[in-house]
Parts: C-alpha cells; sequence; structure tokens
C-alpha cells in the first residue's frame, strides 16, 4: 500500500480515459437534459426561461404520453417474452442437434448483425399492404393486413420485428447455458423417473436462471432504447401513435416539434422509470435466480 | 430383491464402432458385480446400456426375467452413482434425495421419513439443508450414495464412484459401500479401472477388454486361474511377469506334459525369488531395487532383449543392483497360447 499512496496522481490517470468518456458522453448530456427539463426555449434556441416543474406536469398528463407509457409496456413486454422464449425453444433444440450444429447456429445468430432499420425495412417489405408476401398470403386466408391503418397490426409488425432480431441474441446466451449444464444431471433426473417436460422445469430450468434473468435486463432495455430505428423505419411511430414508444415521443417531440424542454422531462422520466424497474427487478426476480 | 440377466449384449456407435460385443452375463440377486477393465474397454457404456442411457444395439436385458431394453431409465427401476455424482446444484441435500421420490408421487410424509431414515444411515442428516457445493467430497459422495439409496431400487449401479476422492477416504468409503450393499442386500453393478478396487468390493469379477468380457469369476479365482493372458496381466499388483518361449518344449523348468511350440509363460512376481549367480531356473542380472517398507520389489534382466522380470521380496531382503544372480521359480507357471488363451 505505501508504494501505492506515494503515487497519488498515477491512478487517476490511468483511469482519465475512462472517466472522460462517462463524463462527456453521458454525464454532460444527462446533466443538459436534466437541467434543460426545467426550462423551455424558444424555437431557435436563442432564449431560454426557467418554468419549475411545469414540463413535467406537462408531460405526465398529456393523453399522448400515457398511451405511448401503455404502448411501451405492451411492447417492451411483448418483446422481451417473445424473444426470449422463442430463443430458449430454438437453444433447446439446436442444444440436441449434432449433425451440422455449427451451420445451424451460425445462421440462427445472423439476425443480430443486420441493422435495426434494415431489419426494420426487410420486415416492411414482408408486410406490405399491396406487395408484401406475408399480407398477399394473410389476404387469401381472409385476414386485411394494413399495419399503415391498423393500429394493432402496426403494433404487432414491429414487436415480430424487433423479436426477430433481439431472438438471435438471446439464443446465443441461452445456447451457452444449455451446454454448461453436466449431461449426468440430465441423465440422472431421468433415472430418477422425471420425464423430458419435468426434466426441462425442474433441472434446465433452474440451473439457466442466471443466463435467464440476464436476459430479462437486457431484452427489456433493448425494447426500451434499442428498438427506435426499427420503429422509424416500419411505422415511423403510427398509424395515430400506436407504435409511438416513450424513445420513440421523445424523439418526435425534441428533434422534430423542437420542445427541448418537454422532451427533456420526458428522458428524465424514462431514466427513472427504466432505473425502477431494473431495480425491481434485481430486487424481486432475482431472488428467484439460482446462482450455484 | 432381483437378478439381473444381460444375454448377447452389443453396442454399435454409428455403424461400425463396436462398444460392447456379446455380453453374456447372470447376476444373482443381492451380488455385487464389479465390472472391471483399461479405459475404453466399454464398461462405461455397458453401465449405461443397463441404466436406459443409451439404446442396446442387439441382445437382452432383463431385470427379474423381464426383458426392459425398450423401457425408458425411470422404468427399469435402478438407480445410480456417477463419477461426478451429478447432484442437483440449486437443491438442498434433502431436495436431491426426495427428487426421485416427488417424481414418484410418493406422499410427503413418507418422503420425510425414507430421507431422514436414509440420511441417518450415512450419517448426512446434520447436512440435509446444505446445497452441494457447500459441502466436502466426500460429503458429496455420500449424498449421491443417499439419493441412489433413498429410492429402494432393484439394481444399484456405480460409476466409478470414488475415483474422484483423495486416497483414504477412497478406502473408507469403498468399506462403506461393501457394507452398505450386503446390509441392504441390492443387486449391484459397480464399474472401475482400480484393481484393487475390484478385488476388494466384488462377490464376482467382470473382467473387460475390447468390448468383450475376458473373463467372470470371484476375484481369487481370477487371480490364481487367469482365463485369458490379459487377465493375467491386468490382475495383481505388481502385474505378473510374462516370458515368451519360442520352444516351450525345451525349456527346462516347464513340466514334462507341456505342448511344444511358441507359448507365453506367466509367473507373478511373489513366485520368483532370488538365488546365488549360476543357480535356479533362470540366469540374469539385478538391474534395479525399489524398496516399499513391507516389501522390496527387484527388477531383473535375464537376456539384453528380455523384458524385465519383477520379483518380489520380503522388506528387510535389500540385494544390491548391478549383480548377476539367479532366479528361481517356487509357484505356480500359467501357461498361454499364441492367442493368448490359458493352457489347462
Amino acid at each position: 500500500m505505501a508504494t501505492f499512496q506515494r503515487h497519488r496522481a498515477f491512478p487517476w490517470l490511468l483511469l482519465l480515459p475512462q472517466l472522460a468518456i462517462v463524463a462527456i458522453f453521458f454525464f454532460w448530456p444527462a446533466f443538459q437534459a436534466l437541467r434543460r427539463s426545467f426550462y423551455v426555449q424558444d424555437a431557435f434556441g436563442l432564449g431560454e426561461r426557467f418554468v419549475g416543474l411545469s414540463n413535467y406536469v406537462a408531460v405526465l398528463t398529456s393523453a399522448l404520453w400515457q398511451q405511448a407509457l401503455v404502448n411501451t409496456l405492451l411492447f417492451s413486454a411483448s418483446v422481451a417474452l417473445g424473444a426470449m422464449s422463442i430463443a430458449l425453444l430454438l437453444a433447446t433444440l439446436a442444444d440436441r442437434v449434432l449433425r451440422g450444429a455449427k451451420g445451424y447456429r451460425t445462421l440462427l445468430i445472423w439476425p443480430y448483425a443486420v441493422a435495426p432499420a434494415a431489419a426494420g425495412v426487410l420486415w416492411l417489405f414482408l408486410f406490405d399492404p399491396s406487395l408484401g408476401i406475408i399480407s398477399r398470403a394473410l389476404g387469401s386466408l381472409g385476414i386485411h393486413w394494413n399495419q399503415r391503418l391498423n393500429g394493432g397490426q402496426a403494433m404487432l409488425l414491429v414487436i415480430i420485428a424487433s423479436v426477430w432480431q433481439q431472438m438471435s441474441y438471446n439464443f446465443i446466451f441461452f445456447l451457452a447455458g444449455l451446454q454448461s449444464i453436466p449431461a449426468s444431471l440430465l441423465e440422472s433426473a431421468a433415472i430418477d423417473g422425471a420425464g423430458p417436460w419435468r426434466r426441462f422445469w425442474t433441472i434446465t430450468f433452474p440451473l439457466l436462471s442466471p443466463t435467464t434473468f440476464f436476459l430479462l435486463v437486457m431484452n427489456t432495455i433493448y425494447a426500451f432504447f434499442e428498438t427506435f430505428g426499427t420503429i422509424d423505419t416500419t411505422t415511423g411511430g403510427g398509424p395515430n401513435n400506436a407504435t409511438t414508444t416513450l424513445v420513440y415521443k421523445i424523439y418526435q417531440d425534441g428533434i422534430v416539434g423542437l420542445d427541448l424542454g418537454g422532451s427533456s422531462a420526458q428522458s428524465v422520466i424514462l431514466m427513472v422509470l427504466v432505473g425502477l424497474l431494473t431495480l425491481i427487478q434485481f430486487r424481486y426476480v432475482e431472488r428467484r435466480v439460482q446462482y450455484y | 430383491m432381483s437378478t439381473l440377466t444381460l444375454e448377447r449384449l452389443n453396442k454399435t456407435y454409428g455403424g461400425n464402432v463396436q462398444a460392447v460385443r456379446g455380453v453374456d452375463l447372470d447376476i444373482a440377486d443381492g451380488e455385487l458385480i464389479v465390472v472391471v477393465g483399461p479405459s475404453g474397454c466399454g464398461k462405461s457404456t455397458l453401465l449405461r446400456l443397463i441404466a436406459g442411457l443409451e439404446e442396446i444395439s442387439d441382445g437382452e436385458l432383463c431385470i427379474d426375467g423381464q426383458r426392459v431394453n425398450d423401457s425408458e431409465p425411470a422404468g427399469r427401476d435402478i438407480a445410480m452413482v456417477f463419477q461426478n455424482y451429478a447432484l442437483y446444484p440449486h437443491m438442498s441435500v434433502y431436495d436431491n434425495m426426495a427428487y426421485s421420490l416427488k417424481n414418484r408421487r410418493t406422499p410427503k410424509e413418507e418422503i420425510r421419513r425414507r430421507v431422514t431414515e436414509t440420511a441417518r444411515l450415512l450419517a448426512i442428516d446434520d447436512l440435509l439443508e446444505r446445497r452441494p457445493r457447500q459441502l466436502s467430497g466426500g460429503q458429496r459422495q455420500r449424498v449421491a450414495m443417499g439419493r441412489a439409496v433413498v429410492r429402494q431400487p432393484k439394481v444399484f449401479l456405480f460409476d466409478e464412484p470414488l475415483s474422484n476422492l483423495d486416497a483414504s477416504l477412497r478406502v473408507q468409503m469403498r468399506q462403506e459401500i461393501r457394507r452398505l450393499q450386503k446390509r441392504l442386500g441390492v443387486t449391484s453393478v459397480y464399474v472401475t479401472h482400480d484393481q484393487v478396487e475390484a478385488m476388494t468390493l466384488a462377490d464376482r469379477l467382470v473382467v473387460m477388454n475390447g468390448g468383450r468380457i475376458e473373463q467372470i469369476g470371484t476375484p481369487m479365482t481370477l487371480f490364481n486361474q487367469p482365463a485369458t493372458r490379459f487377465v493375467a496381466g491386468f490382475i495383481g499388483s505388481p502385474a505378473m511377469n510374462f516370458i515368451d518361449l519360442a520352444h516351450a518344449e525345451q525349456t527346462p523348468w516347464l513340466p514334462a506334459s507341456t505342448p511344444g511350440g511358441a507359448l507365453t509363460a506367466g509367473i507373478r512376481p511373489e513366485h520368483l525369488q532370488l538365488v546365488t549367480a549360476g543357480s535356479g531356473d533362470l540366469p540374469g542380472r539385478i538391474e534395479m531395487v525399489e524398496p516399499l517398507g513391507s516389501e522390496s520389489l527387484v527388477h531383473v534382466r535375464l537376456g539384453e532383449h528380455d523384458p524385465l522380470l519383477v520379483v518380489r521380496l520380503s522388506g528387510d531382503e535389500l540385494p544390491a543392483a548391478e549383480q548377476p544372480t539367479g532366479v528361481a521359480i517356487n509357484g505356480p507357471v500359467h501357461l498361454f497360447d499364441s492367442d493368448g488363451r490359458r493352457l489347462p
């Protein structure tokens, strides 16, 4: 310890690059957002006026914001649940694949390499009301698909596109998790009289729980923040704000609508919300995680 | 109380790799059979075939006369102790032991009674609330045993259960397994590569090599009358000495009734003794002496290209190395033909 105490500056020097990045790209903008949320700005950014909490009051009482909140909760829950359960199913199946396992895995990992905006366009083509293959197939089944008019269908489309993207990420983690479970545990359970279904739920699933919990946190964050590109290219938040999530609304109000104070207040609220959600996940869900 | 019958049991992987070839074995009720052999001899595969973890390619497997080839592992009413114990890491010791009973919808009261009873029997009753990672190797081994015992299965299977323990614990657990198995009287198959474990535990020993059974018999039968050269070399430590003879009929120290031609003679190290140079049956030169305290192992070179002969002496006999010596045979000589089969 004595050696270190003589070099007070050096450790800080080593930490500096990291601290600078966090300060410039996180603390500074976060502080700016926090400060701006108490002001109104004119449209040209020339002047601002302190308004206290009235931006927050306006946001929280706005019917559009409340709708965006409901959209976000519905969207995030569906994406996290969908992407995780499909990935778990695929990983469980892939775990048994012996021949061609590498190729199969690579194919399943590809979607993650596709940029969110490109993924959005891909699904937009497939579901295009007049040209899309899927919408035509649905049409022949008597389902009229038009995400430009039908809000529910638009929501379903962005959920599908986001699930498709995130699934690959989850798949990699679930597969790695499954392969780290010793085969002898499942063999022992089989001898102990547990059928495949029961083996999965009493042995595999609890042993996967650290992975599952990690993915739950990551998927929630993904659905809240990183789906912006997908939503922007496929539906643009519409029709009639049916697919406007909280992040998308911040962009619309702040960048498009130039209401900097209002969108700053929204981003502060969003940050608090996600913080709370993660806290809840750690307090209540993590307790059921089996670390061993 | 059960018997186990294996008839022409075969296991083939991918069409050409034969892990188990035509194994016939009748195991009596309450018997402890130890399957022993070098690694890759098919002993673990054999155990997995009995457990139902691998599909039987050909042949019949019967428990109590009932064909169980196509039964699921759960349907065979067997319990297995794995080499790595395979304890469920997310369950307490109690839940580990109760798991199989819960799967069979045993009433809660009954589960509690049986788990506590078994835990007391194995002296792990103060560990019931712990998780496997909080246990020592020996304790884990006991829990793995407990998990098998609590089921009261028809057959116990042991897959090298002691190989992860240190030497002194291994001796202790070996004795405990033996005592427990006799007390419960459950038919058992025990796989190991350790011949001391095999000799001390077995009612009958099965020696496997290359997927086949080389010999079945009591430990003493295998030791005194090995059916093949492989068994002779595998059972006994230090291993039996083999001398290849091109013309057996010209060898003075073999009985006159010995058939002629190429043979291999096998003599155990304890059936040789050192005599003054020039006398005895075989002339040689002492190359190395290993004092082990209770005994001394003397390595004798017969000819320049012959393998070393090991002679076992008592601990207080320590001949000097690099000396010419005579070797006398004072015990049985086992003879094997060129296919490695024992000659009567």
